[in-house]
């Protein structure tokens, strides 16, 4: 129970995700199918629907988006700031930190991670982990977008009675960069959103939100 | 990570493992068909949208498909196969087929390209 407790932000969103995810998958062969009976063509089940190139870039173009609007959030903020905003560090405070405020090498605490304790390429790979994790997340979904959504266009454009194009000219073609850019506007504007309107706005109790009487130009405190 | 390289796998492995013979196999059937004058048989080869579409009124589908005298289809020169679709380049055509439960059956031949617009087919849905 201490333990569900404990971890309830993460466990929510999971379940969460898994629940959106599984409602995508319905929702998505629903219409698959109903496009299918338009072109005289046979339904398929959901387990069929799920392993196909049009579920993989359907799923694989949303996640891309998210893993870059977080890859932008985490490495932007060591360098920018934004008075006001619990999202920012102080202004003046830009860049990576000493030694000393981040607890590495000789500064590293008795409970820190072994890798804060290392030094070299250890060091540098662990300092910028999270960084290097959504970056990675980001091109891996962004090459399954591509790879899945070059299979689904080809099935698409071969139904129309159009030649199949290779995976290097969907790379540069309108439906990729659509299917990409519709995306990132998004993720970008949420992230524009939530740094302004925190300066202003409040949620009492959230680590998200300044303290509710906290003034506007006090920046980086939060709840 | 692992989940979208997972994707990337699963695409990976869906493309290495996709069966170029039987739509090929089927095209040069329905040519062969039809350059031995067997409409009818050439007909059951057609998607079915396309066989309803392809007569005029009070015409019958291998009537219609005689009136079009095809050309030979030739040797197969190439075969894509993305998802449920098919093209199968032959010497003499290019015929788009779809793949059924029961089995690929042509969508469209007599088929002439048109740069990046749809190829202009005598047989179509």
């Amino acid at each position: 129970m201490k333990w569900i407790k404990e971890n309830a932000l993460s466990l929510t969103f999971l379940v969460l995700f898994v629940l959106a995810l599984g409602g995508q998958a319905v929702a998505g062969a629903l219409q698959f199918n109903d496009e299918q009976r338009v072109m005289g063509a046979e339904p398929v089940s959901i387990l069929e629907y799920v392993v196909s190139s049009n579920f993989a870039v359907d799923v694989a173009e949303n996640w891309q988006s998210e893993y870059l609007q977080f890859l932008l959030f985490t490495v932007l903020t060591v360098w920018l700031v934004q008075k006001g905003s619990p999202e920012s560090k102080e202004p003046g405070s830009e860049g990576a930190g000493s030694d000393d405020e981040q607890m590495v090498g000789p500064y590293a605490r008795e409970n820190s991670p072994a890798w804060a304790r290392a030094k070299g390429l250890k060091l540098w790979l662990y300092s910028n982990s999270l960084g290097l994790a959504m970056g990675a997340a980001f091109v891996g979904s962004w090459l399954a977008q591509s790879v899945a959504g070059t299979a689904g266009y080809n099935a698409e454009r071969l139904a129309e009675l159009r030649n199949p194009i290779s995976w290097g000219s969907y790379l540069t073609s309108p439906e990729f960069w659509n299917r990409s850019l519709q995306n990132w506007q998004s993720e970008l504007l949420a992230v524009l959103s939530m740094v302004v309107l925190s300066i202003y706005l409040r949620q009492r109790g959230s680590p998200e939100s300044k303290p509710v009487g906290a003034p506007h130009d006090v920046t980086g405190v939060t709840a | 990570m692992r989940l979208p390289l997972a994707l990337l796998a699963l695409a990976l492995a869906a493309a290495c493992s996709i069966d170029t013979t039987a739509p090929a196999r089927a095209a040069e059937r329905f040519h062969a068909a039809v350059a031995a004058r067997k409409d009818e048989a050439a007909c059951a080869m057609l998607a079915r949208r396309t066989a309803e579409k392809l007569p005029d009124p009070g015409e019958t589908c291998p009537q219609a498909l005689q009136a079009l005298e095809l050309g030979p289809g030739g040797r197969v020169t190439g075969v894509e196969v993305w998802g449920d679709e098919a093209q199968v380049r032959m010497a003499g055509d290019t015929v788009f087929l779809h793949r059924y439960s029961y089995g690929w059956r042509v969508k469209a031949a007599g088929c002439e390209p048109r740069g990046d617009l749809p190829y202009d087919c005598e047989v179509e849905d």
